[in-house]
């Protein structure tokens, strides 16, 4: 892992187009933006490692899965 | 676009999880009254996700739509995105879950697609779809 100290209002470039600046410490959180092109997708990690998870349990269910969803509708509702 | 028609989706980057997915057809499933459609990777003939709106199940679940999504998709108009939830299968219908966290936004007019994740509202990746 690359350690490199930062203060505020200081940066990383990652690659010639994302930047990452430490934009305020307080305490034991630290503020970051990431300046990066469209096409990087940002995440916290836990948040897409949660994805990740519910992504690979949706994944390609098996015919007796799709079975038992097959006449699933929505309750009906008083308007 | 009608879900009628067998729209090939476009997901730049592919999904959490899939990397490699990057195309996808958006095909109705279940019967003509059924509001499950599945999502058919086209790269990994393998791969296939059930879909559904959120409206069917979750008539409240109103997503807050970032700024940089609507500008990565090209969405030009609210009534251009299509959402579309992810849905975990159980052994029986009722241990059925959809993911509101991450909804799957499509650009109707580019086909253009990606699942995005909300920073508001709390939303859980399991959430059933019939109490």
């Amino acid at each position: 892992v690359l350690v490199l100290t930062r203060r505020a209002n200081q940066s990383i470039m990652i690659g010639p187009d994302v930047v990452v600046t430490v934009l305020e410490v307080r305490g034991d959180q630290v503020r970051i933006g990431v300046d990066a092109p469209r096409s990087v997708a940002v995440h916290r990690e836990e948040v897409f490692r949660e994805l990740e998870q519910a992504n690979k349990a949706a994944a390609s269910p098996g015919d007796d899965a799709l079975q038992a969803l097959q006449g699933l509708r929505p309750p009906t509702r008083d308007t | 676009v009608s879900l009628t028609e067998v729209p090939e989706l476009h997901v730049d980057g592919g999904l959490p999880g899939f990397p490699g997915a990057t195309r996808f057809a958006l095909v109705r499933w279940g019967g003509d009254d059924s509001p499950f459609s599945l999502l058919r990777s086209l790269d990994d003939p393998d791969l296939s996700f059930v879909v559904v709106p959120p409206a069917v199940f979750f008539p409240h679940y109103e997503p807050e739509i970032d700024d940089e999504v609507a500008e990565e998709l090209d969405l030009q108009s609210a009534e251009e995105a299509l959402l579309l939830v992810i849905v975990t299968l159980g052994a029986t219908a009722s241990e059925a879950t959809a993911n509101l966290l991450g909804p799957v936004v499509v650009n109707q007019r580019t086909l253009a697609a990606l699942q995005t994740v909300l920073s508001t509202g709390g939303h859980g990746t399991r959430v059933p779809l019939v109490a």
